[in-house]
């Protein structure tokens, strides 16, 4: 014991302290270096890219002056053709909006067909200047390209939506269902729900959450609707089947379907 | 110009001895096609008929009668453009001089009908032949809430009912109908609805008004008000599109018909709450789509009509002209999908209808009460070719 103390204790005099930094100066170099380091990645990085940015940009601009001219041109062309008047004549169809006959049509047509083959272009464009760049990753910049097709599903989800939830709402109220709005909010939520989950998906954001919570969320709202019908509908049910039963027993006719019509025997609407 | 005058209050023409009618019957019981025959044989000779139906006929029965045998036609319930454009082609390949086209369920038609509706394409100088039915005051109402007035309103003719299945038509009559028809078969729409007395104006024909009695009329076979009333007025609303360079121009109706025809009064005891409730399901569910298509006053309009009790209930005429040109114009501008817009017509209508029944029941003459409908929409004409001229700079 005495031995292991005295070894201890003529060790400890001959330990010298080991400075925690060489010196003073050493530790913002270190950090300036890194800065420096992570500047020059991201500056590598923008450099690498602007071009792409740039060529999307060009190719964009350019291909809606091209859209644009050949909008003119087409626009011009047909009418002093007297397109419109043709296909008035010869096919007996005036079923365009004032604003869009057909040659409107077609100019506009061609004009977006341009636009969207400039996008597409910008886009490779952009991903071929990235992907020389894709040893520096930057975590946001993958979206940009999915961004669009996300922003091409939202939109198209939207007007799904807004139109089916329409259909249901007029085809309900005419059904004279009470629960009429109940139902188009259903479906509406039910599609932009459906919507939201493969905007989220095709951005690859939230991963099994988003597909969880979309299960979880598309089966209440279903269940929920199932319920409100199943539930609500029940005489309307019963009515048509006894009516089927009875039309069929007296004329061997399939029944009518609509509600109004029912309103009263002496009332014919043709 | 069109005239509308009834054959019936003027001497009958002479029954001509080769009258080279062309008679195209909608497919039938053999029972009714024999009263059919038996008709139109106790007033011109068989000789001088030809008489085309998809139905089986025995020679032997009737002597004499060309009998032309043609394809099923899809006349279920009113006639189509291949039945328009059938008869021409068959006029043609028989050398007719004028044909008589008959709806489902002709046989109800009197004798007497069936000759003063060739009498007037063959005697006398009318091209188009259109019948005038003496229907039930709750019958035939699509035509008298919206069909009728829209016609005279706008084509300024006083054909009562535009959408008649039984027609006379003069050789080149039926060869603008057929011409019409042709362009809807080629866009494979050979079940689309023509308007006989559209283009008789247009074409600046002879319309020639019959008065043919009481009639049995055909229903469609699916009795759904959702799919007839779309059906029905979007044909006309395309049509009407069409012929927008026509009816725009001011025209000038032929004199009135005066007396009203007597019509009893609908049964009082009509139940209209049904149709009520579903105008008030559909005031508190549409009125979002009301108001892309419908401008503030007929809003507010519909709103007092929604709280009033079903005993008062009584739509306004010019309120109802407002709506249809409304919905007219949102067809033309595709304001929202078309699908839509006629739906969302239907509980308008529907309160139409119930309004028409009070009004009836309350000893009005129903006739009555549906011209002075008709005297609003050509009232409210000027509105209509305001907002179809100038949509947007155009909007109360």
């Amino acid at each position: 014991m005495q031995n292991f103390l005295a070894t201890m204790l003529q060790d400890l005099p001959s330990q010298n302290p080991q400075p925690v930094y060489a010196d003073n100066t050493s530790i913002w170099h270190h950090m300036s270096q890194a800065l420096h380091q992570s500047l020059d990645r991201v500056l590598s990085l923008l450099i690498a890219i602007l071009p792409g940015i740039l060529a999307f940009f060009v190719a964009l601009g350019i291909f809606t002056l091209i859209g644009m001219v050949i909008s003119a041109l087409l626009r011009r062309g047909l009418s002093w053709a007297r397109f419109d008047d043709y296909l008035a004549r010869t096919r007996g169809t005036t079923d365009w909006t004032p604003t869009s006959s057909p040659s409107a049509l077609i100019a506009r047509g061609s004009f977006w067909a341009c636009v969207v083959l400039g996008l597409i272009i910008g886009v490779s464009a952009f991903d071929a200047s990235y992907a020389t760049a894709a040893t520096l990753p930057i975590s946001l910049l993958p979206y940009l390209t999915h961004a669009v097709g996300a922003i091409f599903l939202l939109i198209a989800g939207n007007l799904i939506a807004r139109f089916l939830a329409r259909s249901v709402l007029i085809g309900a109220v005419n059904a004279q269902l009470q629960y009429a709005r109940f139902l188009s909010m259903g479906v509406k939520w039910l599609v932009l729900v459906l919507t939201a989950a493969m905007v989220l998906d095709h951005l690859e954001v939230g991963g099994v959450v988003v597909e969880l919570a979309f299960g979880i969320l598309f089966g209440g709202i279903v269940l929920t609707l199932a319920l409100a019908i199943g539930l609500g509908s029940r005489d309307l049910v019963s009515r048509s089947l006894e009516s089927h039963v009875e039309r069929s027993n007296e004329h061997g006719i399939p029944p009518h379907s609509a509600a109004p019509a029912n309103v009263s025997e002496a009332i014919r609407h043709f | 110009m069109a005239t509308a005058n009834s054959i019936s209050e003027q001497p009958t023409a002479p029954v001509l001895a080769d009258p080279g009618l062309l008679v195209l019957l909608a497919p039938m019981p053999s029972e009714e096609l024999e009263r059919v025959l038996a008709n139109l044989t106790s007033f011109f000779p068989a000789e001088g008929l030809m008489v085309a139906t998809a139905d089986a006929l025995s020679a032997d029965s009737w002597p004499g009668l060309r009998v032309i045998p043609t394809s099923a036609t899809n006349a279920s319930w009113t006639l189509t453009a291949a039945d328009f454009l059938s008869a021409y082609q068959l006029a043609g390949e028989h050398e007719a001089r004028a044909i008589l086209m008959l709806g489902p369920r002709s046989s109800s038609l009197q004798s007497t009908a069936l000759r003063d509706l060739a009498n007037a394409v063959l005697a006398s100088s009318a091209d188009l032949a259109i019948s005038c039915y003496d229907l039930p005051p709750n019958a035939g109402l699509i035509n008298s809430a919206i069909l009728y007035p829209l016609t005279r309103s706008l084509f300024a003719s006083r054909v009562r009912f535009p959408l008649a299945i039984d027609l006379g038509l003069s050789l080149r009559m039926a060869e603008r109908l057929a011409a019409v028809a042709q362009k809807s078969m080629g866009l494979n729409q050979s079940d689309a609805l023509l308007w006989p007395v559209n283009e008789a104006a247009v074409a600046a024909f002879v319309t020639s008004e019959v008065e043919v009695g009481p009639r049995a009329t055909p229903q469609p076979a699916e009795n759904d008000i959702n799919a007839i009333l779309a059906s029905v007025t979007g044909s006309l609303f395309a049509d009407i599109d069409v012929k927008a360079a026509f009816w725009q121009r001011v025209r000038y109706l032929p004199p009135p018909r005066y007396p009203f025809p007597h019509a009893p009064s609908a049964d009082a005891a009509t139940d209209i709450s049904p149709m009520l409730d579903a105008f008030r399901l559909a005031y508190t569910n549409l009125q979002e789509i009301w108001s892309l298509v419908l401008p503030p006053n007929t809003l507010l309009g519909l709103k007092r009509l929604s709280v009033t009790e079903g005993a008062e209930f009584r739509m306004p005429d010019s309120l109802w002209a407002r709506i249809v040109f409304d919905f007219l114009i949102a067809y033309r501008l595709r304001t929202i999908n078309r699908g839509h817009l006629l739906g969302a017509l239907i509980p308008l209508y529907l309160a139409w209808v119930a309004s028409h029944i009070n009004i009836t029941a309350s000893g009005t003459n129903p006739e009555r009460h549906i011209e002075a409908v008709a005297a609003a929409f050509e009232a409210d004409k000027p509105y209509l070719v305001s907002r179809w001229r100038w949509p947007d700079r155009f909007n109360p």
